[in-house]
């Protein structure tokens, strides 16, 4: 039951409208029991589609008698009805279709039929569909069904691309609110302008053109959040490849960590590993078990010893060969690490609009301070444009963001960890240090990126605002050796992976329950503090 | 922007028509008793215009119903025997699937519900197990997606019932689960969620289906875990309830597909719990019991089982731990040994 308010109505008024729906339900049941009488009798006939339409004409979603209706016409198609008359049928079908469509336009049963009759018959009125959906989105610019139609029938009579696409602008100028319309148009931008040489999704004057256009939209009125949703999308639509970020071999283990996902196929035919230039042979396993993951154990029985020449071969996405030497540590352990980069790559017209619009955003800001899109908007293009650079202004402005739009402060605070992290990466991944420590103020609230420290032994996370929920991904922490979660929020140990502890650092989490603890411990081959 | 239109703004803020307003008089505590009364009392009478007009989703009916009750920790005040003996009756002998109600034609949502219902009373027995594994393989189509019935409407609901179901009778096996996968990844938008069919808008409800569906395969790796979680927490409105889509009015069965979501993607902390919890608490009804979709609206079943659940994500200590992908009870899930991804 959707949107009907409950109403106070006197006594009298209650037993009048008991009666008129007793009789309803009465003219209701019998129908039904004709119905399916008749259908157990085999006699798909007119009649029962008459049956069934009545039906339907005040209860559309009643699937079965759909069904039924389907099943006559068949049969009648099949019983050598002439063409005029199944055509009459047809367009019968298709008037009572729109009927239960004024009476609910979100019902599934009733869309789904009109696809039914259209495809089932022959010489179908495609244009008169496509005016059909023009005229319900008139009556409702966001019905999902209707713009799932029109796209059924565009697949159908494949008008050209860049009609529709001009009919989503038509869209937008009426009322730059109309999420739907967005959608369909981020649909119809990679079709229609992908930048093919380049390998970006979408072509540079387009791309500029889009971000115009939401600024446009943005500005007629800020609260209104459909535009934001697409302007993310235009900002985050650069080319990303799959990088490696960090491999260890010691000898204990041999561990790839990736960027992004991958699936054993990909490591195994993309990555080599070599000890003084012999090729090492192995199988490869994910760490969480599953088919796709961001680190991969290598499983071998190369011995790892001391003063070896190690390296590694990746075939890049660029369809370069990445050589990636080891760097020996204490103990005998390698480690080679990639390059990293998380700033995004614009091209030249598309940065310089960026450019452009945060100057707008911060002459908005000025005089609203306490705009949310505004600020966050501002924020984006920040990081966007040079992440390293604003970093200061961009941290400040998400504690703002915390205050102003407090439903969402863990995001906030989620995207501070984020971005203080990456910040913090680019500086780790200069040394050659096998120590991770939180190197910023703010206290970390979850662990993005994990893997880029997997290479890591001692690892301090203390002092933090970790809860329980981040336990899980402490995973890829494959070969830590001594971890540190002191004075964080920690309430249960559940999801604390396996892992080859020498040290397990966990004082300070006051709401751990000791018996828990004491239990932990006993099961833990290393040693627990807390 | 000039004052005006900064002026107008704050009063729109102030005066949201995509939002409700919950009035000081609404509830604030969990009505416990009064929905087990409500849901107990459900469908008692048999000639209640609702409950006859609602016959072709019966069998969701029940499994809303029951849930909600398990949930509550009342199943008890359910007709264990009658229900079991229905779903007996609805199932149809030559496919397998399973009907809303007796005799209207068998269907993947409904064949879904049949499997919860029978799976929390551990009596998969009353049916037969390997119509509905076959029935649910035969709706597999090429691309990978599902057909709803032998009718062919397509939609990313019907793929989440056939892994949902053949999951819970642990015949995963039944199907191609990597072509049912690729299908949902093809209905991936620019904002990271996911509808109908390729090319469909993103919708909250949608979204639990595939995220869902992907937690059973154990393939969340394939999701934009960030642009998607912020825009599953940008459904929350002021007044603390979720819509399904932007610039849409909140409504109490999103509470459940949003924060469900987010649970299985592990970011519900970016939503404003307490002031979720204010929200659902106001759509509970103090005369009838139960909850509607919004403050003041009539109360169902459906909204019930989504208000009772999301009470019990958020860490509801008077109800038990409901699982986020299977809208069951934790305990059914642990006891068929089960274990769907989360991040």
């Amino acid at each position: 039951m959707h949107g009907r308010v409950k109403v106070r109505t006197t006594e009298e008024e209650r037993a009048r409208k008991e009666k008129e729906r007793q009789e309803k339900l009465k003219i209701y049941k019998h129908a039904m029991q004709q119905i399916f009488h008749k259908r157990k009798e085999g006699e798909l006939d007119k009649n029962l589609l008459e049956l069934t339409g009545k039906v339907l004409s005040s209860n559309p979603d009643i699937y079965t008698l759909w069904n039924i209706r389907r099943e006559i016409l068949i049969i009648l198609k099949k019983a050598d009805e002439s063409e005029e008359e199944m055509s009459q049928l047809y367009d019968a079908e298709l008037q009572l279709t729109e009927y239960c469509l004024k009476i609910n336009p979100k019902s599934y049963c009733a869309w789904h039929q009109r696809e039914w009759v259209l495809t089932t018959r022959a010489n179908p009125n495609w244009e008169k569909e496509l005016s059909l959906c023009n005229m319900y989105l008139k009556f409702d610019e966001r019905n999902f069904h209707t713009w799932d139609y029109r796209r059924f029938v565009v697949s159908q009579c494949k008008p050209p691309l860049k009609d529709e696409f001009d009919f989503t602008t038509d869209k937008l100028m009426d009322n730059f609110s109309n999420y739907s319309a967005w959608h369909y148009r981020s649909k119809m931008l990679v079709e229609l302008y992908p930048d093919v040489e380049g390998g970006r999704p979408i072509e540079d004057s387009h791309h500029k053109h889009e971000l115009k256009m939401v600024q446009s939209a943005a500005f007629t009125d800020p609260d209104d959040t459909s535009a934001w949703f697409y302007q993310r999308w235009l900002l985050g639509a650069v080319k990303t490849n799959i990088e490696v970020a960090v491999y260890t071999v010691s000898p204990l283990k041999t561990t790839v960590a990736f960027s992004k996902p991958v699936n054993q196929t990909y490591v195994a035919s993309k990555i080599r590993l070599f000890i003084n230039n012999d090729l090492v042979n192995g199988e490869w396993q994910s760490c969480s078990g599953n088919q796709y993951d961001v680190l991969w154990i290598f499983k071998h029985n190369t011995d790892v010893t001391d003063s070896l020449d190690v390296k590694m071969e990746y075939d890049n996405e660029n369809g370069d060969v990445q050589k990636i030497p080891g760097v020996k540590q204490n103990g005998n352990t390698y480690v080679g690490k990639g390059e990293i980069d998380f700033q995004r790559k614009y091209s030249k017209p598309v940065i310089e609009e960026l450019i452009n619009q945060l100057d707008s955003c911060r002459q908005l800001l000025a005089m609203e301070p306490d705009n949310k899109w505004t600020l966050l908007t501002t924020t984006v293009f920040l990081h966007c444009i040079d992440a390293k650079q604003y970093h200061k202004e961009i941290i400040e402005n998400l504690h703002t963001l915390k205050t102003i739009d407090s439903w969402r402060a863990g995001y906030y605070d989620d995207l501070i960890t984020k971005w203080s992290l990456e910040d913090q990466l680019a500086i780790d991944y200069k040394s050659d240090s096998i120590d991770f420590k939180i190197k910023f103020d703010d206290k970390i609230t979850s662990l993005p990126h994990l893997q880029y420290y997997s290479h890591c032994e001692n690892v301090d996370l203390s002092n933090q605002n970790l809860s329980s929920n981040v336990l899980a991904s402490l995973e890829l922490l494959q070969n830590c050796k001594k971890l540190s979660l002191a004075n964080n929020q920690l309430t249960t140990l559940q999801r604390f992976p396996n892992l080859n502890l020498e040290e397990l650092n966990l004082t300070g989490n006051n709401d751990l329950d000791q018996e828990e603890l004491e239990v932990f411990k006993k099961n833990c081959n290393y040693s627990v503090i807390f | 922007m000039s004052m005006y239109s900064v002026l107008m703004n704050n009063i729109k803020m102030t005066l949201n028509p995509k939002d409700v307003i919950i009035s000081i008089d609404r509830p604030k505590i969990l009505l416990l008793k009064k929905h087990i009364d409500y849901l107990a009392k459900y469908g008692t009478d048999q000639d209640d215009y609702e409950y006859n007009m609602t016959e072709y989703l019966r069998m969701s009916g029940i499994y809303w119903s029951l849930t909600a009750m398990e949930l509550m920790g009342a199943s008890d005040r359910m007709p264990k025997d009658d229900i079991i003996s229905f779903i007996s009756t609805c199932q149809n002998k030559e496919s397998g699937g399973i009907s809303a109600c007796f005799p209207h034609d068998p269907h993947i949502l409904y064949t879904l519900s049949a499997i919860q219902v029978l799976t929390m009373y551990n009596r998969l027995d009353a049916i037969d197990v390997e119509g509905v594994v076959k029935f649910v393989a035969s709706l597999q189509q090429p691309d990978g997606s599902f057909y709803g019935d032998i009718w062919g409407e397509q939609d990313t609901r019907f793929t989440f019932c056939a892994v949902m179901c053949l999951s819970l009778l642990h015949r995963l096996d039944a199907i191609n689960v990597d072509k049912a996968v690729e299908f949902v990844l093809s209905c991936m938008n620019f904002d990271g969620g996911f509808g109908s069919k390729p090319g469909s808008e993103s919708h909250a409800g949608l979204i639990y289906c595939c995220v869902g569906t992907l937690s059973i395969c154990k393939r969340l790796d394939a999701l934009k875990v960030d642009a998607l979680a912020w825009w599953l927490c940008e459904r929350q409105l002021p007044s603390g309830g979720l819509n399904g889509r932007p610039e849409k009015l909140p409504d109490l069965c999103y509470s459940w597909w949003v924060i469900s979501s987010l649970k299985i993607l592990n970011k519900m902390r970016w939503v404003d719990k307490e002031r979720l919890e204010q929200f659902i608490m106001a759509c509970q009804d103090p005369d009838t019991g139960g909850f509607s979709d919004r403050p003041g609206d009539i109360t169902d079943p459906f909204h019930t089982l989504f208000g009772v659940a999301g009470l019990s994500l958020l860490g509801n200590s008077k109800i038990k731990p409901v699982n986020p992908v299977y809208c069951m009870p934790q305990e059914t899930i642990d006891r068929l040994k089960l274990k769907p991804q989360m991040l």
